[in-house]
């Protein structure tokens, strides 16, 4: 069987912009979460968001930041840098066999809010007739593709929350099945006025603070942001004498069936997804050392995915610490499991996870070792990046030290 | 498991006909689902009208839905139906049965309208039930909802070509075993939007949704299904050019095209038509023609082509599934349709166009770059 390593990472996140000032955020415990700047929020309850800030996109070199939207500009940025990262830049690319998946919830949002304001402002005749085509969702791998100039598959697999765990999952599949060489994987979501109204009217969005797991915890906090992965087979990898951060072992997916934005009950699909995960890895319960949680910080989902995980990890459940980083830079949507997937990588190379923070008052309903607000040396040898989605999508992707899976 | 994927049903939503059965008599009678619009003034295109989904899907729960969940909740049923899987292993669902969904503008109507909603009432008066329906993945959640389908999930997005990469994106999972059988095709719906998005391009748009059952060889026949179609070869490849105009070396399309005859290890040879991107965009078909050339040289002229498009109007991230269920009605028949809307006077009955041999090409190349083709094979013991 073809192995998948995890060679370079790039991160544009509330949290710091590249793979070192993000990490040294999340392990020191601060936050990428303001007041939102890039819209007006007073007429609604909430103020609280994870915006992105001071990205500049003029490290462009294709593409035209007038006519690419911003979740775009975030992921090939990101690739630029992930490249670097894995010591392949682009012009040392085989480029025909290397490829892209993403994951995204919105696309490219910005422009259908355009489209709206110069609907409402000066009627539709005034709208540009390129403007709705720059919104769908695809053009986000598509115009990372450009800005490289790699043709191999590219492919935006759009699950929302858990988006970033599914383009990881087929950028994995990609290269098991020998399709592309290199995949440049993870997932972008840009700040959008839609996705805020929409949590905040579901009563979802955090009024102070994001405290996963705590037993005030009062609902998440909508970000932006993008990671990208590349992905390789480990052989190429150290024939280049490039740093392999961990190997991909396996994902699981799942469908809850049950309801459009709330988890089953029981965490049924949540529990299928983290066992179809192991059983593809080959790796057992007892294997698992850490889990990048979900843990949006609502009441629901912490209290489910908890339940979820003791149903997979039985009586052990508590020995497995488990962390959310959206305490500290919010829920970046279709990036969100991509970025914990960079930090379940890092902290398996690293050793060190990073905390739950906010994590004032246990929660009976949340039992587990939430690793509260502070970073803890744990070197686990295998990990799991937990990521639920609207429409009941959830994806499990468990990653592993290089060792442990030769 | 030999990792051979085969389709053993399909469920189909289009102007053309309901079902794989009106649907095959709507394509050989030679109509074409191209006609005035009845619901956007001025247009021409393969549009479904009012669509009523109560009779698939009855009264319960669906005024949520929004017209590309409906489609696609539809022809989920109706491929359930037609693999025998309507009755799941479980009462509570299938969690070996999935559904992966291509589609291109996605909810593009509804999250405009949620936004518009937003500016004309205010953000705090923006209706929470109309909020899932803004996210690109919801279809396919709300016709796994319907159909109680809790195995794999997912919705992935190549503009044009997002029909054909589901069925290839289905077919890998099942050859990894992650599921015993998965629903896979595409749906898209015409909206205001998305005739804007069309607008000067020369395209007539089209919608529908379309849906292949697909299972493992080996899983089908030990329960007793007769397969259809196997799934032999997939090829994908980038232009990396533009996201709004096609590569005119046509490198892509030639290319995807290449590599689908490589994986399904076929010679030009051996088949029996091709089933053309071609959807009336001059750009468009000319490369189109060009990589064809490219690919099978002089003799493609001795290859029977038939472009559905012109029956059924460009259907976006749906219309590489609905080629593809046309490739498989064909290779069935031995016969392409009849070209549409070529009914004349002095040709009242315009007759199919007999082919011969097993293997189907299927194009699916969008100004967007993304170019996939798909080879499939009659199933044969």
């Amino acid at each position: 069987m073809i192995r998948v390593a995890i060679t370079g990472i790039g991160l544009i996140t509330p949290a710091g912009l590249g793979k070192q000032r993000c990490w040294d955020t999340l392990l020191a415990g601060g936050s990428g979460i303001r007041t939102v700047a890039s819209f007006d929020t007073s007429q609604l309850p909430v103020h609280l968001g994870a915006e992105v800030t001071g990205f500049d996109p003029g490290d462009l070199q294709r593409l035209d930041p007038e006519t690419t939207g911003r979740a775009s500009q975030f992921a090939a940025v990101a690739a630029h840098m992930a490249l670097e990262d894995a010591g392949l830049e682009a012009a040392g690319l085989d480029k025909k066999r290397t490829g892209v998946s993403m994951g995204t919830t919105s696309g490219e949002p910005l422009f259908v809010e355009r489209y709206n304001d110069i609907r409402k402002t000066a009627g539709l005749e005034a709208i540009p007739a390129d403007m709705l085509p720059r919104y769908p969702c695809h053009v986000i791998p598509s115009h990372m593709a450009i800005e490289l100039g790699v043709r191999g598959p590219c492919l935006m697999i759009p699950t929302a929350c858990a988006a970033g765990n599914y383009a990881i999952g087929y950028g994995f599949d990609a290269i098991r099945t020998g399709r592309a060489d290199v995949m440049l994987t993870g997932g972008a979501d840009a700040f959008s006025r839609i996705t805020y109204m929409g949590f905040a009217r579901l009563g979802a969005i955090a009024p102070d603070r994001c405290r996963p797991f705590d037993c005030n915890r009062k609902g998440m906090v909508p970000g932006e942001g993008a990671a990208v992965l590349v992905l390789e087979r480990p052989e190429a990898a150290r024939a280049r004498g490039a740093h392999i951060y961990a190997e991909v072992l396996g994902y699981g997916v799942s469908c809850d069936s049950h309801h459009m934005t709330a988890a089953h009950p029981e965490g049924d699909g949540a529990a299928r997804a983290m066992q179809a995960a192991l059983r593809e890895s080959g790796v057992a319960a007892g294997d698992v050392g850490y889990i990048s949680a979900h843990g949006t910080g609502t009441l629901t989902n912490d209290r489910v995915e908890s339940l979820a995980v003791r149903k997979v990890f039985g009586a052990k459940a508590n020995q497995v610490p488990m962390s959310s980083i959206k305490s500290m830079i919010g829920h970046t949507m279709g990036a969100a499991s991509a970025i914990e997937a960079a930090v379940c990588a890092l902290t398996l190379d690293t050793g060190w996870a990073p905390p739950t923070m906010n994590f004032e008052q246990p929660d009976p309903d949340c039992d587990l070792d939430y690793i509260p607000n502070r970073a803890r040396k744990i070197d686990p040898r295998v990990v799991l990046n937990n990521a639920y989605a609207f429409g009941g999508n959830n994806a499990s992707l468990c990653l592993a030290r290089e060792e442990q899976a030769a | 498991m030999n990792g051979r994927v085969v389709v053993t049903a399909a469920g189909v939503i289009s102007p053309l006909g309901a079902g794989i059965g009106n649907f095959a008599c709507g394509l050989y009678s030679g109509k074409s689902a191209i006609a005035p619009s009845p619901r956007f003034p001025g247009l021409c295109a393969a549009d479904l009208g009012e669509f009523h989904p109560q009779p698939w899907l009855g009264n319960r729960g669906i005024r949520v839905l929004d017209r590309s969940a409906r489609l696609l909740a539809v022809a989920a049923g109706m491929a359930l139906a037609d693999a025998g899987l309507l009755e799941p292993a479980a009462a509570d669902g299938d969690p070996d049965v999935g559904l992966v969904c291509g589609t291109a503008l996605g909810p593009l109507h509804s999250i405009t309208a949620f936004d518009w909603s937003g500016i004309e009432e205010g953000p705090n008066f923006v209706s929470p039930m109309e909020f899932p329906n803004t996210v690109i993945n919801s279809p396919a959640g709300q016709a796994a909802i319907k159909h109680k389908l809790r195995g794999v999930n997912s919705t992935v997005c190549a503009g044009f070509a997002s029909g054909l990469f589901a069925i290839h994106y289905a077919a890998e999972f099942l050859r990894f075993g992650r599921a015993r059988a998965l629903l896979a095709g595409g749906v898209e719906e015409i909206c205001e939007e998305s005739v804007l998005a069309f607008r000067r391009t020369g395209i007539a748009p089209g919608e529908g949704a379309a849906l292949w059952v697909l299972e493992p060889e080996e899983s089908a026949l030990a329960r007793g299904r007769r397969p259809w179609l196997e799934i032999s070869g997939f090829g994908c490849v980038q232009d990396a050019y533009r996201i709004d105009g096609f590569d005119p070396r046509a490198g892509g399309a030639a290319e995807a095209m290449e590599q689908a005859m490589a994986d399904a290890g076929i010679a030009t040879q051996e088949l029996a038509c091709i089933i053309t991107s071609a959807n009336g965009n001059a750009v468009g078909d000319t490369v189109e023609s060009r990589a064809l050339t490219r690919v099978f040289g002089p003799g493609i002229g001795r290859i029977p082509l038939y472009a559905p498009k012109a029956a059924l109007g460009e259907a976006a991230g749906a219309s590489g599934a609905l080629s593809a269920i046309v490739a498989g009605l064909v290779l069935e028949r031995q016969a392409l349709p009849p070209k549409p809307g070529t009914r004349s006077a002095d040709d009242p009955i315009p007759l199919p166009h007999p082919i011969s041999g097993d293997y189907a090409l299927v194009n699916a190349f969008g100004c967007d770059g993304n170019n996939a083709s798909l080879v499939i094979r009659l199933w044969k013991n």
